[in-house]
């Protein structure tokens, strides 16, 4: 069952992938984007990490996918259909794919993937926070102040002082 | 005579049912038995009454009243029957069908009109399944440049997501479709298909008036649901939990509404918000862009989005009972199930019934789903209220309420939360 699963998310994920760098209209490209990002929350929880797997869909297909949609809408209409064809650029990053695909997997061969035991308890996301509250604390107080700086600043940035709340012009 | 069908006669009438009748019989007979016979050879049979069910015993087990409680009680153990009948579309199709009905009835009173007034005799209220009649029979138009598939998928995937968003919401202990123990992220997901869903089609319609409202739509949506999400945060640090069954469960003495009142109101006007309802109703703005993202459907389509529309309604007012009104927890008001029913029987006269199998749902489960739908409804009603009484608010009113009142007070209140947490009032290991 797992196996037909993991079989079926892989061909989403790989051929949405595909689809997504091939297909003529940016739109289809960005919806085949958001399979491919599904798919990925898929694995998640074929490991069973629900916790990462919703915050892939929550914040991947959610909002990333809507901000590239956003932008693409706002390109030119021509645009959207419109191509540059290029061969040799083309075969070069399927080389380079290649290249990065072979070392990638070498790389994860080697490091012993193998002998991990899978019967272990799925890891609790209270664990998780533990763990950010604790051990890693840094990284989180980094992280939250990162995090407020710009919701502070995307606040600035967007205040307009020339128009008032009022529903009435006098 | 009549007026509206000059030729028509009884006769021909009865004729015609009687045919139907006979065509009816005849084609069950011959298809309906043995498809439902095939059918049921591949289901998996419960074990009733020490006995196995066969698919040869089923229809002569129908027919006895004794053994078809037991067959309805294995049935209702079933995921078909959560998804499709009680927790899940059943349920929440019913109460969004009664809300469009309210709706209609309750706005025309209170704008002194009579609303849907004749179809059913009684107060229109046969309105509903009239419209839904109408919706079926319309035909379907296509915009000629729109782009189909997109065009096409874009109202079905809109039902199926508010439909997994209301498979997330428990009814009565124990009650629920998907029992997930991230429910509430499960929720932020599914509530971040909306938008894609909305400005895909209305993108799709290639015609202006939509393509404006899905933009708006996108706006207001997106904008919403930060302080959406920040709104309920308080409740997830004081009950330590994202599943929303424990959440409804740890409400037991009171319902976090006292202690995090803030979160309720953040969290009730982003509702209005992401339902799209006044005064936040810029991307259906009938007075501006016709009816916004909702312009090019037509038919069952344009029904299918409303469809989902109200599923949304429901699921959201059923959240904001769960996470901040208690669920399901109430006082016992359902009376016991009588025990000699279950001892004696039914005594009619002479004749003694006996129905093993009763009673259906426990008392407690009873109980729950009366206080739970108390309380959506009287929640549904809040959110239809402002419909009748405010004006549309401008984009620019909209998205400053949105990203700088409504942020700031859900940050208050994460600080309320922490503050009782850390104060050892409330949360795990607190006073309360």
């Amino acid at each position: 069952m797992a196996d037909a699963v993991f079989l079926a998310l892989s061909v989403i994920t790989i051929g949405s992938a595909i689809a997504a760098l091939e297909l003529r209209s940016l739109i289809y490209g960005s919806i085949a984007l958001m399979g491919t990002l599904g798919g990925i929350a898929g694995f998640f929880l074929l490991l069973d990490s629900p916790f990462v797997a919703m915050f892939q869909i929550a914040v991947y297909v959610g909002s990333i996918a809507v901000l590239i949609l956003f932008t693409v809408m706002l390109v030119k209409r021509e645009l959207i259909f419109k191509k540059i064809e290029d061969k040799r650029r083309k075969f070069a990053g399927i080389g380079l794919m290649l290249v990065l695909m072979v070392g990638l997997g070498s790389v994860i061969l080697d490091s012993g993937i193998k002998s991990i035991t899978t019967d272990e308890p799925a890891v609790d996301f209270r664990d998780i926070g533990a763990d950010f509250l604790t051990y890693y604390w840094p990284a989180l107080i980094l992280m939250a102040l990162i995090l407020a700086g710009s919701v502070t600043g995307a606040l600035v940035l967007a205040r307009r002082e020339d128009v008032g709340n009022e529903q009435r012009a006098n | 005579m009549s007026v509206i069908a000059p030729k028509f006669k009884f006769s021909e009438f009865v004729k015609s049912i009687l045919d139907n009748l006979f065509w009816f019989l005849l084609i069950f007979a011959l298809i309906g038995v043995p498809l439902v016979q095939i059918i049921l050879f591949y289901v998996e049979m419960p074990v009733i009454n020490g006995e196995l069910l066969t698919p040869f015993l089923a229809l002569t087990w129908l027919a006895d009243p004794s053994r078809t409680l037991p067959i309805l009680k294995a049935f209702m153990t079933t995921d078909l029957f959560r998804i499709a009948a009680f927790p899940g579309f059943g349920f929440a199709a019913l109460l969004a069908a009664g809300t469009i009905f309210v709706e209609r009835k309750m706005l025309a009173k209170l704008q002194l009109r009579v609303g849907p007034f004749y179809c059913g005799k009684i107060e229109g209220i046969l309105q509903l399944m009239g419209d839904g009649l109408k919706l079926l029979s319309k035909e379907i138009i296509i915009p000629a440049k729109a782009d189909k598939p997109i065009f096409w998928a874009a109202p079905v995937i809109f039902v199926g997501a508010a439909a997994a968003f209301v498979a997330l919401i428990p009814v009565a202990p124990g009650w629920v479709v998907a029992d997930v123990d991230v429910g509430l992220l499960a929720v932020f997901a599914v509530i971040g298909f909306f938008p894609i869903i909305t400005i895909l089609s209305a993108w799709s319609a290639n015609s202006k008036f939509p393509f404006i409202g899905g933009i708006r739509a996108l706006h207001q949506m997106v904008s919403f649901e930060i302080p959406l999400i920040l709104s309920l945060l308080g409740v997830v640090i004081l009950t330590g939990t994202l599943n929303l069954s424990e959440i409804a469960a740890s409400q037991s003495a009171f319902p976090w509404i006292v202690f995090l009142p803030v979160g309720a109101i953040v969290f009730f006007i982003t509702i209005l918000a992401e339902l799209e309802r006044i005064p936040f109703d810029l991307p259906e703005a009938e007075s501006e862009i016709v009816a916004g993202w909702l312009t090019e459907f037509s038919g069952m389509m344009y029904g299918l989005v409303q469809l989902g529309t109200y599923l949304k309604l429901y699921a959201f007012a059923a959240l904001f009972v769960v996470l901040f009104l208690g669920g399901w927890n109430g006082p016992m008001i359902w009376p016991p199930f009588p025990e000699e029913i279950i001892t004696k029987g039914i005594e009619a006269g002479p004749i003694t019934v006996q129905i093993p199998g009763l009673p259906l749902f426990s008392q407690e489960t009873l109980n729950g789903i009366v206080w739970f739908v108390i309380k959506t409804v009287g929640v549904i009603f809040f959110i239809l209220l402002p419909r009748g009484v405010f004006p549309r608010i401008r984009i620019d009113m909209l998205l400053s309420l949105g990203w700088y009142k409504l942020i700031g007070m859900a940050f208050i209140n994460i600080f309320i939360a922490l503050g009782l947490l850390y104060a050892g009032v409330l949360g795990p290991g607190g006073m309360l």
